[in-house]
């Protein structure tokens, strides 16, 4: 191991658990002390994702308030420092802190907004991946359809929530208290599915019966297996996924993955 | 307006900002500036970071790419923030490497900033300036000399800004960053000097950079302030009293 790699991990000690012991005799005190200088990057780490972590879950920080989100977000960001520098993919496991996280156990539906929420997030930066054009399937000969299986849209993801997070999230972001004290915060399931399309990020809210039946389709599901216990408007089902730009790609079973 | 640079690292992904990003590119050239490349780790440039900054830089087709004289990451752990290096042969070494693979990996020779800092290691060997121009030699990199951290880094380290500038071989230097900063002063008299991007380029720095257009002449030169973003008319009277500045420094060389 270089010189280097060994002042590296002793910063990184610093920066992520205070331990300066390795790190401060190599740095100059003139002025400021090691651990002073220290803190000042330290401050910064922690803000920096704070930051990132506040504008990826706006509604969980209206609702906790800033200071128990400042809180939330140092004991996560220490226990899960980022894994890359691209940090619009940092932070989907908030959503299992905090679902775990004591202090937030008065608020039973905040995990569920932290899903919503990564979920618009996870939306909102997918790659630009052009979505499956229907007129491509107008090829595949009718002896193949039970063999149909579909790639989803990368932005696609499915949530099955214990709590109404949707409408929670758009309410206390309104900041209007009286729309907030009017949501229902029990326990109600819902099931949504959330993408980017041509119009941007949309959460829809499925029939339980729908929802199953969509995310096996976008799951690689063949078609033939799927149909055997569909609802009776399956084939819309599958024709508004295709407008709703929700599906990228096909392939016939027992072909070749491509 | 000239042209315009931002961070790749918040273009990684699709969607609104990649759109935006293409709109400017339609009408103007575009600098890619990049955070967290990490060229001073240890264990190397994270491999899939690169890839996306090549594929980002296959869509813009940017005119300049740079990154910083920092390290961000080690272990696979990222910090977000450009730490500062122990400035050692050990060290030069390392960042040279770094480079060179990011050169090699995106065919194209990148820019390399000093970053501000706010300390210093005991076992550093090699004067800052003579460390940044060593790898711009070593390696065939450019220089993108940010005035504001020269002076930052001056004061907090107390080195003489105009001997790191008088320092760097003009033909080395490709790009100038200005930017404001923030002294924090504390009751005992103690002071530090924070880069933070949020203010105007202060007068010590407008001073600086006259000098700076003197010695190397023409240099494409961007203002920094990404954050508490003012009105956009102050961030053109910025633009512009940088042009100004420019305009008047290269009219008393020619006059000379």
């Amino acid at each position: 191991m270089s010189a280097l790699h060994e002042v590296q991990q002793a910063f990184a000690a610093s920066m992520l658990f205070e331990h300066d012991d390795a790190i401060c005799g190599p740095i100059v005190e003139d002025g400021f002390t090691a651990a002073e200088r220290l803190r000042i990057y330290r401050n910064t780490f922690r803000s920096t994702l704070t930051e990132v972590l506040r504008i990826t879950y706006p509604a969980v920080d209206r609702l906790v308030g800033r200071d128990f989100f400042d809180s939330a977000a140092e004991q996560f960001i220490q226990a899960t420092p980022p894994s890359s520098a691209y940090l619009n993919e940092y932070g989907g496991g908030f959503v299992e802190f905090l679902a775990t996280f004591q202090a937030a156990s008065t608020l039973p539906y905040l995990p569920d907004v932290a899903r919503f929420e990564w979920a618009l997030s996870v939306a909102a930066n997918a790659a630009d991946v052009p979505a499956l054009e229907a007129q491509a399937l107008a090829a595949v000969g009718p002896e193949h359809h039970a063999g149909l299986q579909f790639e989803p849209h990368p932005s696609v993801r499915f949530l099955a929530l214990d709590y109404h997070a949707g409408e929670v999230a758009d309410a206390v972001l309104s900041g209007d208290d009286a729309a907030m004290a009017e949501v229902d915060v029990s326990r109600r399931p819902v099931w949504l599915v959330v993408h980017r399309g041509p119009n941007g990020v949309e959460a829809q809210r499925l029939d339980p019966r729908v929802y199953a039946f969509v995310s096996r389709l976008c799951d690689g599901e063949p078609l033939g297996c799927l149909l055997e216990n569909a609802p009776a408007e399956a084939p819309a089902l599958i024709a508004e996924q295709l407008t709703k730009g929700r599906l990228k790609a096909f392939r016939i079973e027992k072909d070749r993955p491509s | 307006m000239a042209w315009f640079e931002v961070h790749p690292e918040n273009y990684m992904g699709g969607g609104t900002p990649l759109a935006y990003l293409e709109a400017i590119r339609r009408d103007y050239p575009l600098s890619l500036h990049g955070v967290g490349l990490s060229l001073g780790s240890a264990d190397g440039v994270d491999e899939r970071h690169l890839s996306r900054l090549q594929r980002l830089i296959e869509r813009v087709e940017p005119g300049l790419v740079s990154e910083h004289l920092a390290w961000s990451a080690i272990d696979g752990t990222h910090f977000a923030d450009l730490l500062p290096l122990p400035l050692t042969e050990d060290a030069l070494a390392i960042v040279c490497r770094n480079i060179e693979v990011t050169q090699d990996r995106l065919k194209r020779r990148i820019l390399i900033e000093n970053p501000s800092s706010y300390l210093r290691y005991c076992h550093s060997t090699i004067p800052e300036w003579e460390f940044i121009a060593a790898v711009a030699a070593r390696t065939g990199c450019s220089i993108l000399c940010d005035v504001n951290n020269i002076y930052v880094s001056a004061y907090n380290h107390g080195f003489d800004a105009r001997r790191y500038l008088r320092s760097l071989r003009v033909a080395c230097i490709g790009e100038v960053h200005l930017a404001g900063h923030t002294l924090r002063e504390f009751d005992d008299g103690r002071s530090i000097r924070i880069d933070d991007h949020g203010a105007r380029v202060c007068p010590e720095v407008w001073a600086l950079y006259a000098e700076a257009v003197a010695l190397f002449g023409r240099i494409p030169t961007l203002i920094e302030w990404d954050t508490d973003v003012p009105p956009l008319a102050v961030l053109l009277e910025e633009a512009a009293h940088a042009e100004s500045i420019m305009t008047a420094e290269l009219a008393d060389v020619s006059a000379a």
